[in-house]
């Protein structure tokens, strides 16, 4: 167990730099001076050369890549140009929020995805599952983008049972001021207990949670499907049968909980690709998270900004992974043996 | 005792598993057949968008601004855009586009991610070791994220986005075909091909490789939604395919604020997306079903 | 960062996302609520005033300084010596009562109000108006540059100001600016330097609100609270807050107005305004602006240096498809200067003529026989309406067999890629908005018409000293003998678009604004540009 871990931390760690080094490069290669950008538009050619020297522009790459990582490890993630105030707190504020966003679209989709899984599994091959791997395959294949402007459109304009967009009612900021200690909204109002906000974000959250959620739950539904028929079609499971239990408890009792591995393994994966998918959804309900911010900074050519995202995003993948691999050890102890 | 030729060393219903499995279960497989079916039909209206649609000029850089944001009519099936241009023949020739998209990135990836990741599982050892931690590096990063970082270093276009595209994409195929490789070599076959003194490089092309090439196929198929999906999403950031060209993503994203006014700008396109991916999705799991029936998932 | 303003008006997906209140709250602080608000909540529902916009709010809080979005505030919270009326086309009194010139203009005398206090209390003087001028001046950021004419400021009462120019100027005109012509009080701050306690969220106005909150990075970023002490007083009804909404999406904006959440988007595109004008609860109004769009062609290096060349793009622009595109939200221009300003000339017009853009182009050597001709061009990044100019031009010239590639970019992107030092990096079309501080022509041609080195908004780079003389001209020509300066200012449109085809001017706007029906009073004033005047509104069912 413990060696596992060492060698699992080990791999993160490996990966962790080889992601950084990555992002340098790109950074390196965007267009735009960043010098110039420093030094302000009416900079002098000295000017320009001091600005130079103080970003280190003009030291060997492999002193800037070490002044990058260190800068990096001292919680200096650079400046960013459009905004003009630290990547690092710029990301402490966006981040939480799309956290809030993806979280909760994770759990639509395992609330949501689990059990559809489950029920095909458990009619497997009849109009049921049939019809519930083609409607996983279809939500899976939707434009995000579109199902975005089509659901705000018909639950929010056209019916009223959403509000349109933004996090929470901005009003209550005035008649109930919210406390904030992690940045997320939803957890900060709740543990606070500041009901109001807490309502309000919930209600914000539902739709485009569901949109992004929509991905997650087509995958979640196929893999649920796929592991659980595939854990009750082993020797294990036609025992339990024929010891008496139903179908339904074969696949709820054994079936499931081996299955929990891949679902695991896979939502993590989603986790990070949902971060980025949620880009495009958070534009057009004005959700105040990473993608507005990634938007910008890609239009603006604001490399530590873009840098920032980058980073951020690639370590929360990794993390993700680790968690969900050390996780696993405690669920299936063959894992820890392999 | 005469000296076996290596090539038959290899059992047959491995080195064609794909096409004996195929043969066997597709037949019977709706799922395989319906996207098969939708694909055809886009890819011969593809081919045939010049014939088949009635402004052919409106998606080679023609406009028509007087007649801007029609609704949809007997003249313009699906109305007509901020310029004036056919959305029915934007949408058809957008699907020039897309499966262009599609073909480059698939190619590119499977050229560069079979080859590094056959070496990787047949030479094992620190070389596979380097190449399994640089995929591993590549894959921490979401594909939207590292293509979106790598279109604004490029100048954005279609090329720029294809590109972008497969640097996220062939390390799959690297972790897939060195899993594979990976398993094969270590067999008794290949054993028997090394102890004839058979060079690697041609065991590993004339062995390993179509061997490698059933998961990778299935794998294929079920990708080319995620890469339309993906390429849709650059270009409705701005970061993918540019005016004129005609394109899905590009398309919903200017008719985006039309939205709630003229709906068809943004809808048509959009929904051309999602018959594409979905049908390369039925197409992907059909063949998945047909070679293994029990598993609906990655391999 | 003058051309950023232009960025109000585009739909730019992403604001900013930072927030530098909270960057002191995320260790568990308290979010800043609106103290200076009816704390009940209650009945603040009906007095606040919600204005919705695309784009990030504030980028700059300093009076002085200040060129940008932040235009859509500060007329609520600072105030000028006097403001423009775009109905009688005149000047009328605001922190100033009366002014004379004499001297051949080159000396104004304004008398200030009575009994104007700026937000800390204090009392307006000539002392402070001077303090405040004479910093703005000092500090030559953002639209100083409209002080240009100034030598000296007296004080010879303590409600008498006495500006003394080196040439004849309209000081008048110029007090009542929209930017750069705010009177503050720069001790507000106290001991604290004038623009550390401004950047903060605070002001030293005199205006009838002041700032309750700035919360940058979020939807609602600025909220204002009605000035109790304010001079014009608050009896009849008046909105007591005011909120600004950043809303980067149209269609959720309008949804947030139908809504009833925000009272009042300061641009909708043409077909939600077409919508919104059948849409009950709903007002609308259109208003012909000051505002101009245009494409700035590279005289300097790169293919477009050749006139002919400049020329046939200008032939190639579809003028009249562009405004018949953009349904009723833009009229064609008549040169450089738009309609209601000094120096507009109706006789001024561009056609589109591809045969003659097409003779152009093979007289300079491209087309079917020679090279291949491949063109750059830089807008703004999320407008719909410029988007829509690149598609209709990279149409047109790809008949002509010319390929042009139109980037889209952040304001400041673009900005800095037209200032490139390095002269290969820069564009060979630059498309921005622009429009006057105050309501006079000038702004166009000192800015984007003058030599400078380096370029600064001059993103032509054209260097022509008869036109720099004749631009140095203006101002006086203006205040002294107004039909000298209408031909001078016909001569150098002539020059502009005809002869040397420096730039073309695809449209002018018509400000489509839509509101809430419970908004009264709403008045469209274009020499202040998207600028809600909410004092002068007021609630109603």
């Amino acid at each position: 167990m413990g060696r596992y871990l060492v060698r699992r931390l080990a791999q993160a760690a490996l990966v962790v730099v080889g992601v950084v080094v990555l992002t340098f490069v790109i950074v390196r290669l965007l267009p735009g001076d960043p010098a110039a950008a420093y030094a302000g538009p009416r900079a002098s050619p000295e000017d320009l050369a001091r600005a130079r020297e103080v970003l280190g522009l003009d030291k060997p790459v492999l002193v800037q890549l070490g002044m990058y990582m260190s800068g990096l490890v001292r919680g200096d993630w650079g400046t960013s140009l459009h905004t003009r105030l630290p990547v690092a707190h710029d990301l402490s504020i966006a981040f939480p929020a799309s956290l809030e966003l993806v979280g909760t679209a994770l759990l639509f989709a395992v609330a949501i995805g689990i059990p559809m899984g489950l029920l095909a599994a458990r009619y497997f091959g009849s109009p049921v599952d049939g019809g519930i791997r083609l409607g996983s395959m279809f939500v899976a294949a939707f434009p995000v983008f579109l199902l975005a402007l089509i659901v705000q459109n018909l639950f929010a304009t056209k019916l009223g049972w959403f509000p349109v967009a933004g996090e929470y009612d901005s009003k209550l900021d005035a008649t109930s001021p919210l406390h904030l200690y992690t940045n997320i909204t939803v957890v900060d109002a709740l543990i606070t207990g500041n009901w109001p906000i807490f309502l309000s974000t919930v209600h914000h959250l539902i739709l485009p949670a569901l949109v992004v959620a929509a991905y997650p739950i087509g995958v979640v539904t196929q893999m649920t499907r796929a592991a659980v028929s595939e854990e009750s079609s082993l020797d294990h499971a036609r025992l339990e049968r024929a010891l008496g239990f139903t179908p339904g408890q074969v696949l709820r009792r054994f079936s499931f909980r081996p299955s929990l591995n891949p679902i695991l393994t896979l939502l993590a994966l989603i986790f990070a690709y949902s971060l980025v998918n949620a880009f495009l959804v958070e534009a057009i309900f004005n959700w105040p998270g990473l993608g507005k911010y990634a938007v910008e900074s890609i239009r603006s050519l604001d490399t530590a900004a873009v840098a920032g995202v980058t980073l951020i995003v690639a370590l929360a993948y990794v993390l993700a992974n680790l968690i969900v691999d050390i996780a696993q050890t405690f669920i299936d102890p063959r894992v820890r043996l392999s | 005792m005469t000296i076996i030729p290596p090539e038959e060393l290899v059992p047959n219903d491995e080195r064609f598993a794909f096409l004996t499995l195929a043969r066997g279960r597709l037949r019977g497989q709706k799922l395989f057949a319906a996207g098969a079916i939708v694909l055809l039909i886009i890819i011969v209206m593809a081919l045939l968008a010049p014939w088949i649609t009635p402004y052919p000029q409106d998606a080679q850089g023609g406009v028509d601004p007087v007649n801007s944001l029609l609704a949809p009519s007997a003249q313009h099936w699906f109305g007509t855009d901020q310029v004036g241009r056919d959305v029915y023949t934007r949408v058809v020739f957008g699907a020039r586009t897309s499966l262009l998209i599609v073909f480059s990135v698939l190619s590119l990836s499977v050229l560069i991610g079979v080859t590094l990741g056959v070496i990787a599982g047949y030479a094992g050892g620190w070389i596979r070791d380097v190449v399994m931690r640089v995929t591993d590096v590549f894959l921490a990063f979401p594909a939207l994220l590292l293509s979106l970082a790598l279109c604004i270093v490029l100048q954005p276009d279609l090329k720029t986005a294809i590109l972008a595209i497969t640097v996220t994409w062939w390390p799959w195929y690297t972790r897939l075909a060195a899993g594979v490789a990976a398993s094969i070599s270590g067999r008794a076959y290949m054993d028997a091909v090394r102890a004839l003194g058979i060079s690697p490089a041609r065991a590993v092309f004339r062995h390993v490789l179509p061997n490698s090439l059933t998961p990778v196929i299935v794998q294929l198929s079920l990708d080319a939604g995620g890469i339309i999906l993906t390429a849709a999403a650059l270009s409705f950031l701005g970061l993918g395919a540019q005016e004129p060209t005609a394109e899905w993503g590009l398309m919903v994203s200017q008719g985006q604020d039309l939205f709630t006014t003229a709906y068809w700008v943004a809808l048509f396109p959009g929904l051309a997306i999602l018959v594409a991916a979905f049908a390369f999705n039925m197409l992907g799991e059909g063949m998945r079903t047909a070679l293994d029936p029990r598993r609906g998932f990655t391999s | 960062m003058r051309g950023s303003k232009s960025r109000t008006l585009g739909a730019v997906i992403a604001v900013v996302t930072a927030s530098s209140l909270l960057a002191a709250c995320s260790g568990g602080a308290v979010k800043p609520s609106d103290s200076s608000a009816n704390p009940s909540g209650s009945a603040a529902v009906n007095d606040t005033f919600v204005y919705a916009q695309n784009l990030e709010v504030v980028t700059d809080w300093d009076p002085a300084t200040s060129y940008s979005n932040e235009g859509i505030v500060m007329p609520n919270v600072y105030e000028t010596l006097t403001r423009y009326n775009p109905a009688t086309q005149k000047v009328e009194p605001l922190l100033a009562t009366a002014w004379q010139q004499s001297n051949g203009g080159k000396t104004w005398t304004f008398t200030l109000r009575d009994g104007v206090k700026f937000h800390d209390g204090a009392v307006l003087d000539a002392a402070m108006a001077k303090a405040a001028l004479e910093r703005t001046i000092k500090l030559k950021g953002g639209a100083a540059y409209i002080w240009g004419a100034v030598k000296t400021i007296d004080t010879p009462s303590a409600n008498t100001l006495v500006f003394n120019l080196s040439y004849p100027a309209p000081i008048d005109l110029i007090s009542s600016s929209s930017y750069g012509a705010y009177i503050y009080d720069e001790k507000a701050g106290g001991t604290a330097d004038f623009k550390t306690f401004v950047a903060t969220g605070k002001d030293g106005g005199s205006g009838p609100y002041t700032v309750s909150l700035w919360d940058k990075g979020h939807e609602t970023e600025v909220k204002l609270a009605a000035y109790d002490g304010y001079w014009g007083g608050w009896t009849g009804t008046h909105y007591k807050n005011v909120e600004y909404r950043v809303v980067p999406e149209v269609t959720t904006a309008w949804q947030l107005l139908q809504s009833g959440q925000v009272s009042m988007v300061g641009r909708l595109n043409p077909q939600i305004f077409a919508q919104a004008q059948t849409t009950s609860g709903v007002a609308t109004s259109v208003t012909s602006s000051f505002q101009n769009l245009l494409a700035l062609y590279n005289t300097a290096t790169g293919p477009m240096a050749d006139v002919r060349v400049r020329k046939a793009v200008r032939d190639a622009i579809d003028y009249t498809g562009l405004v018949s595109a953009l349904k009723g939200s833009v009229v064609e221009a008549n040169g450089v200067v738009p309609k209601g300003l000094l120096g507009f000339n109706q006789n001024i017009v561009q056609k589109q003529n591809l045969v003659e853009a097409k003779a152009l182009l093979a007289a300079a050597g491209y087309g079917p026989n020679g090279n291949k001709l491949s063109l750059t061009m830089t807008y703004a990044e999320g407008d719909a309406d410029q988007q829509l100019f690149a598609t209709l031009l990279t149409s047109s010239l790809q008949q002509l067999g010319v390929e042009l590639k139109a980037t889209p970019l952040q304001w400041s992107a673009q900005w800095d890629r037209g200032k490139s030092a390095d002269t290969a990096k820069r564009q060979d079309i630059f498309v921005m908005y622009w429009y006057p501080d105050y309501a006079d022509a000038y702004t166009w041609f000192i800015n984007m018409f003058h030599s400078a080195n380096p370029p600064f908004f001059n993103l032509a780079y054209w260097n022509n000293t008869v036109a720099d003389k004749l631009i140095d001209s203006l101002p006086a020509l203006t205040a002294v003998t107004p039909p000298l300066a209408q031909a001078a200012y016909t001569t150098l449109q002539k020059m502009i678009i005809d002869q040397d085809a420096v730039a073309s001017v695809l449209y002018v706007q018509n400000y489509q604004r839509a509101y809430s029906s419970t908004v009264k009073n709403y008045v469209d004033n274009p020499a202040y540009p998207n600028v809600p005047f909410v004092y002068n509104m007021a609630p109603g069912a």
